[in-house]
């Protein structure tokens, strides 16, 4: 009985330890996976989970597409999460798939993407500024990042 | 007669250039605040401003003048907007003490901006707590001379110290930067130069270029920052007479390399780092006459390197000199001094005989497997990498250097 209830304990404590979730991002203290630097925005800081619950922490949106760009294998893994911080909430995640992406030369955001995450396409809209913006959803983001040079 | 016709008609024009007005603004006066001074004011007039307190919500300078503080008069903008805005060229500001500037996400608020102008100068001036301190966009020919810049140290709520979009040739000098996002940051900055600053304690970078070719900065200081200082995605960016000391920490570097090219690093000094320089992407890349010294890693460079030159330079005292992550091509070492060289002189002409390789067996070890640097130090780590080091086997054979210098370099 003791050995019955001391393996369940066990096995307990294992099962809490193979979690497949989300971490909060440490602002300040993490480093993206993708180009290094150190996440401190949390209006653009996006999330990564793949279908083993390996996690990869981003600075913006268009770091997580130009990881993806060059790990093309998690990106069409239909059990990968894709996570995004929602312009107007900052810190919030969303749903990268369900999210719509605004490109304005406006935002600056960390790699010089000018991306911006929002949950619905009404608000993305209303934060549009220059008349040249453009807005994705998440299958169109990353068609454009797969077909354009980093950065410049 | 008529050379004394052109000196008279030069007599009558001068006093018109001489006796451009001056405004005084003094509290409890007629002209309390530096915006009805500025409002009063015509092109080239200058403003002087008595010592004291102004409440400055946003005041902006349109017009080119010479606007001097006398024993730094505070300008505050309580927290609710920018407290400088410049949108006129050719405007000197000098001696103020600047603080509280509105913080938050949406917009990036700033103590002094500077927006489509030339020829300003921002000197003497002590900036307090402000979101971001001097924000530069769209600038030509700039100076920024001794500032003090103090953020908040606020991890959500700290913009970058010194900030430039889309600026051309700035020259930033003996200023000092601290507690801020990025002590300077550049975005499509070029041709500027960064001269003798001190950039201590900001919660990310000491220094930050982010598409930005051209520059150079020498004999700054950037010490104990977040995570050091970080060169990414530029071209032809010079290095030169630097000390990065106490950069500590996980994911933190003396210098971070990412995807640059044609860069020079010479006479830098990398004390007390992490990781003195990590390089990822970077190719043709010359690193010659630094120091690196007591660093956990001197260099970190990764096998996306190419072409990369290290050529005397001093290694002394560090963990490591050496570590990669897989085959490195065309990186070459040469007459470097090496403080773990073991090998010997026997023409006496200064260079050692027998070659040194940087990489020990025990940094591939610990690159493989972190957890074994538990083994640091231990007789068996040393015995290993003795072993290596006469019959190398597992040590990339091309990396090394085949002239080690048997004394230090002294500059």
């Amino acid at each position: 009985m003791k050995t019955l209830r001391s393996t369940m304990l066990l096995l307990c404590c294992l099962l809490a330890a193979c979690s497949h979730g989300t971490e909060p991002i440490q602002y300040g203290k993490d480093a993206c996976s993708h180009c290094k630097m150190t996440i401190m925005d949390k209006r653009f800081a996006a999330e990564l989970i793949t279908a083993k619950g390996k996690l990869f922490k981003f600075d913006a949106a268009e770091c997580m597409a130009g990881f993806l760009k060059e790990n093309p294998g998690i990106a069409i893994d239909a059990k990968s999460m894709f996570l995004v911080n929602d312009f107007n909430q900052p810190g919030q995640f969303a749903d990268a798939r369900k999210s719509f992406f605004l490109r304005d030369s406006s935002f600056s955001s960390p790699m010089g993407g000018n991306l911006a995450a929002f949950v619905s396409r009404s608000s993305a809209e209303s934060a549009k500024k220059d008349k040249s913006a453009r807005i994705y959803n998440w299958a169109s983001l990353l068609k454009q990042v797969n077909n354009e040079v980093e950065g410049r | 007669m008529k050379s004394r016709v052109v000196k008279i008609g030069v007599f009558f024009l001068l006093p018109f250039q001489v006796w451009a007005n001056t405004i005084i603004v003094a509290p409890r006066t007629n002209v309390a605040t530096l915006k009805q001074a500025v409002t009063l004011a015509k092109k080239g007039d200058t403003i002087v401003v008595k010592k004291g307190t102004y409440l400055s919500i946003n005041t902006v300078i349109d017009k080119e003048l010479t606007i001097l503080g006398q024993d730094h008069p505070i300008l505050d903008a309580r927290f609710t907007e920018e407290v400088i805005t410049i949108t006129a060229s050719n405007v000197k500001l000098d001696g103020f003490t600047v603080k509280n500037s509105k913080t938050g996400s949406m917009r990036d608020f700033a103590g002094i901006r500077l927006s489509n102008v030339e020829y300003v100068t921002i000197s003497n001036n002590i900036l307090i707590n402000n979101f971001f301190g001097i924000y530069l966009s769209n600038c030509l020919h700039i100076q920024l001379l001794h500032n003090h810049i103090t953020g908040s140290a606020n991890i959500e709520n700290s913009g970058n110290g010194i900030h430039l979009w889309k600026c051309k040739q700035v020259l930033i000098k003996e200023n000092y930067v601290t507690r801020h996002r990025d002590g300077i940051y550049f975005e499509f900055a070029k041709k500027c130069l960064i001269e003798d600053n001190l950039s201590e304690k900001n919660i990310r970078y000491g220094l930050h270029f982010m598409f930005s070719d051209d520059d150079t900065y020498r004999h700054n200081t950037f010490k104990n920052n977040g995570s050091g200082v970080s060169v990414m995605y530029t071209r032809r960016i010079a290095m030169l007479d630097n000390t990065f000391i106490e950069n500590w920490g996980s994911s933190i570097y003396g210098v971070l390399l990412k995807e640059i090219t044609d860069a020079r690093i010479e006479g830098n000094h990398f004390i007390r780092n992490t990781t003195g320089i990590y390089m990822e992407n970077s190719d043709r890349i010359t690193v010659t006459h630094n120091d690196f010294i007591s660093n956990g890693w001197a260099m970190r460079v990764l096998a996306s390197c190419n072409s990369d030159h290290f050529t005397q330079n001093n290694y002394k005292g560090n963990s490591f000199d050496v570590t990669t992550n897989g085959t490195l091509k065309e990186v070459y070492f040469n007459n470097n001094y090496w403080d773990k060289y073991d090998g010997y002189d026997l023409n006496k002409d200064g260079v050692g005989d027998i070659p040194y390789r940087p990489i020990s067996l025990y940094a591939q070890i610990i690159e493989q497997n972190p957890q074994s640097v538990m083994l640091m130090r231990s007789f068996i780590v040393n015995l290993i990498d003795k072993v290596e080091r006469a019959i190398p086997s597992i040590t990339p054979e091309s990396v090394k250097d085949d002239k080690p210098a048997m004394k230090p370099w002294k500059k």
